[in-house]
């Protein structure tokens, strides 16, 4: 036998798994039975689908905006810079908490909102609470604070674009836009999705904050039924297992995207670990296959 | 001036002397509640000795409460310390059955699996007793609280009862009866034809009345003591209207089977016999919810 070491820490690591596994499935003060009733329930559903909204629609808020302004930080204007450097600062300061807050009660400090000229004319009002309902002003708070943290790191990923690339695109006679659009960012994508894999994820479970503004995201509705029938853990059970699935949806997504941006052509790509199984489990005549790939692509 | 020294000081030793000789009397653990003054409780040597030995021996019992729902229960000015009714009524429990009490801010949520786990003897949080938490825990009824409307001073609506929401926007702490009735009322005003009512559910009473400064909603619903509370404090900005409605007992919430049902139930019992209860109740001004007849798990619905 091959690795023998590797065969019986395989074995420790199975049997501490399935000990693990075994006890967590059969005690009984998990109340597994209350989990299965709540999984499916109209208000735990209803709830996931807040969060998912919440979630795309931030993150979409977030990542356009914080292009923008990162592109907006590296500019030559001392203005436009010093926007963005104005927004990035003020939107990391405060608490996300206290964003949503204000966004929510801003009725309180400016019952209406006019559009028009400032110091002159107005040419429109509207009462701020019809146009920012809770659901609005959650997806503003999320959004405007996640724009901030995305420009910072979209641009660690254009600074990471050696200079080289830039100085070649100028002498070719491209203009700013352009370099940006088609040499910079394409490259800086594959220092820029790893973060922002990690804030999509992270944004998942922000997103139960808005439950101070009384809008029923999972967590909350979760919180509210327990509220009442005092089953307080199988509960969050629920709503950590729902936050695990989606998690994992989100990390397979990250990992295509990252594939896709990477620097290599797609023949010398390295397997996915599907079309590793595939391979594994459909070719039995190379049972034998070396562990570590080598430079062969997938069969 | 000699004679009228010596008479003061045979005066104050008099006095001296029988204060001493009263205070060794009152210590003894069986003086009766009349002599006790009151909201100052005593030690029960019948009840306390119906408390089971796991927690006599500790000498302290762990009260747990979620200290953001004054004049029930809130963190004082010191900072750390949980006062109240819920409080104060402790104490007293605990003083009757020979212990002393430690009352603990944990957050709502955290209370009912903090019993189940050990982690406290007893919660004390404004919890309605109801049949569904009875599954879970057992209680001892104590108050009766109604629910009181109260909205913005200044352009408010006027509410006289359940039946006036209908169509409009009500704030509500989540967990609470109101947020139960009013969103059964949605269904009855939907079902009479009008418009149905907007319920907002926050996690704690003080995103509630932000929304109703905020004009996000237009009607708060709380327990009486607490919605009295808000006004008094408001400065002006809300006024309370209509009357209050229906009532819902508040009960202390005990783990089942560790044996403080019965004893909390004669400690409470002792307590509004000898006027404690009563005087408690007029130190917060909450006269109005006073019960005589505590029960262990009286939930009504």
């Amino acid at each position: 036998m091959r690795h023998p070491g590797r065969w019986v820490a395989a074995a420790i690591v199975v049997l501490l798994s399935a000990a693990l596994i075994a006890s967590i499935a059969t005690n009984p003060r998990f109340e597994w039975s209350i989990v299965g009733d709540y999984f499916f329930s109209t208000r735990v559903l209803d709830g996931l689908v807040i969060t998912l909204e919440l979630t795309v629609v931030s993150m979409a808020i977030g990542i356009a905006l914080g292009i923008v302004l990162a592109v907006m930080r590296l500019s030559p204007n001392p203005l436009v810079s010093v926007a963005s450097w104005v927004y990035v600062w003020f939107f990391r300061a405060t608490p996300v908490l206290v964003q949503i807050l204000f966004w929510s009660n801003i009725s309180a400090l400016y019952p209406r909102l006019s559009l028009g000229i400032p110091f002159g004319p107005q040419l429109t009002d509207f009462s701020a609470n019809d146009v920012i309902t809770p659901f609005a002003a959650g997806v503003l708070a999320l959004g405007l604070n996640e724009a901030a943290y995305m420009a910072e790191i979209v641009r660690a990923g254009i600074l990471s674009v050696e200079e080289g690339q830039v100085e070649a695109a100028q002498s070719l006679g491209m203009t700013r836009l352009q370099t940006m659009r088609r040499i910079v960012l394409p490259q800086a994508m594959r220092v820029i999705i790893p973060p922002t894999g990690n804030e999509t994820i992270s944004m998942l479970k922000t997103t139960s904050l808005v439950s101070v503004i009384a809008v029923t995201e999972l967590l909350y509705s979760v919180q509210l039924i327990y509220a009442v029938n005092f089953q307080t853990i199988p509960l969050l059970i629920v709503a950590s297992i729902w936050y695990l699935i989606f998690t994992t949806v989100l990390s397979i997504g990250q990992y295509y995207v990252e594939r896709r941006f990477s620097h290599r052509g797609s023949r010398d790509l390295p397997e996915t670990p599907f079309q590793r199984i595939r391979r594994n489990l459909f070719s039995f005549r190379h049972a034998t296959v070396e562990p570590s790939g080598g430079s062969g692509g997938s069969g | 001036m000699h004679r009228s020294k010596l008479r003061l000081l045979g005066g104050l030793a008099l006095a001296l002397g029988i204060g001493l000789v009263g205070a060794g009397c009152g210590s003894s653990s069986t003086s009766t509640g009349s002599t006790a003054a009151a909201g100052t409780a005593t030690k029960d040597e019948a009840v306390a000795a119906e408390v089971p030995a796991a927690i006599a021996s500790k000498g302290t019992l762990t009260v747990a409460a979620d200290a953001s729902y004054p004049p029930n229960e809130f963190i004082g000015s010191d900072g750390t310390t949980v006062e109240g009714m819920d409080a104060d009524l402790a104490q007293a429990i605990a003083a009757v059955l020979g212990l002393k009490a430690k009352v603990v801010n944990a957050s709502f949520d955290g209370i009912i699996p903090g019993l189940a786990a050990g982690k406290y003897d007893l919660g004390m949080s404004s919890f309605t007793d109801n049949k569904e938490r009875e599954k879970v825990v057992d209680f001892v009824t104590y108050y009766s609280a109604g629910t009181s409307f109260y909205v913005k001073a200044k352009g408010g609506p006027t509410i006289n009862g359940l039946a006036d929401l209908c169509g409009l926007t009500v704030v509500v702490e989540r967990g609470t009866t109101q947020a139960d009735d009013a969103k059964a009322q949605s269904t009855t005003c939907k079902n009479a034809g009008k418009k149905g009512v907007t319920v907002l559910v926050f996690p704690d009473q003080s995103g509630a009345n932000l929304a109703l400064s905020s004009d996000r909603g237009e009607v708060g619903m709380a327990d009486s003591p607490v919605a009295a509370d808000i006004v008094k404090k408001s400065n002006g900005k809300f006024a309370l209207v209509g009357q209050p409605y229906g009532t819902a007992p508040y009960g202390i919430a005990i783990p089942k089977g560790n044996g403080m049902s019965t004893p909390v139930l004669d400690a409470v019992k002792t307590l509004m016999a000898n006027g404690v209860y009563d005087s408690i109740m007029a130190k917060w001004g909450l006269e109005k919810g006073a019960i005589d007849n505590p029960q262990i798990n009286g939930a009504v619905s």
